[in-house]
């Protein structure tokens, strides 16, 4: 029978093997960026070749941010299974989020110049950023009502 | 803040303990001491009626209204 306790569990679990991947992937990084720069074929504003340096840069940017990401998103999951879901700690997890996918977003959006087909991720990742932002405002809303509820004799 | 919550003088005018109070008006005593110290930031109609009712007064002897400075 599938719980909310398997649920969170599963999203734990998740969380932790994406954040292996990710570290697993940060050593096949300029192997990566020196087979794109031979296969690809896109175009970019400074050129097509010497592509591997700065993309090897953006993608060890994006690596950090993932990594930042997916340990509030642990410290987050372990807060919800201690039952303190609308606290302040929470909302800090949630902005920290945000403004990972945020630079994200931006380092792309730099490697765009490069690689104009990078401008995409660029603008999912600020997309997603601007999502968990207004999940943040959301949540900072519930902490205050909740706040209020428990000052309530 | 600009409600004052006088509850702690009723209380001493009927000579009543916390923990009684509490008791009597089936809150405990950790909601009442929010209520005590101006921490609460909303006060049940219900709550209000059980207290006026024990300590034999009216809202008015318990909550007073001061402009912030």
């Amino acid at each position: 029978m599938w719980t909310k306790t398997k649920s969170l569990l599963l999203s734990r679990i998740l969380t932790m093997v994406t954040g292996g991947i990710v570290l697993i992937l940060t050593f096949f990084v300029p192997a990566f960026s020196q087979w794109y720069e031979k296969k690809s074929l896109g175009r970019g504003l400074f050129g097509e070749s010497g592509i591997a340096l700065p993309m090897c840069i953006c993608l060890y940017i994006c690596e950090i941010l993932a990594l930042i990401a997916l340990y509030e998103l642990h410290v987050l999951l372990e807060n919800i299974n201690r039952e303190q879901v609308f606290t302040q700690r929470n909302t800090a997890c949630l902005r920290r989020i945000s403004w990972a996918c945020m630079l994200a977003g931006a380092s792309f959006a730099v490697f765009g110049l490069w690689k104009f087909v990078f401008l995409l991720p660029a603008m999912l990742a600020v997309m997603f950023g601007l999502i968990m932002r207004v999940l943040k405002n959301v949540f900072e809303k519930a902490v205050e009502i909740k706040s209020e509820n428990d000052f309530t004799v | 803040m600009a409600i004052i919550v006088n509850l702690d003088v009723m209380m001493a005018k009927r000579k009543i303990s916390s923990n009684e109070l509490a008791e009597k008006i089936d809150i405990t005593p950790a909601n009442l001491s929010i209520l005590k110290t101006g921490k609460a930031k909303a006060v049940r109609f219900s709550t209000l009626d059980k207290i006026c009712k024990v300590l034999d007064c009216q809202p008015g002897d318990i909550l007073e209204w001061r402009e912030d400075d």
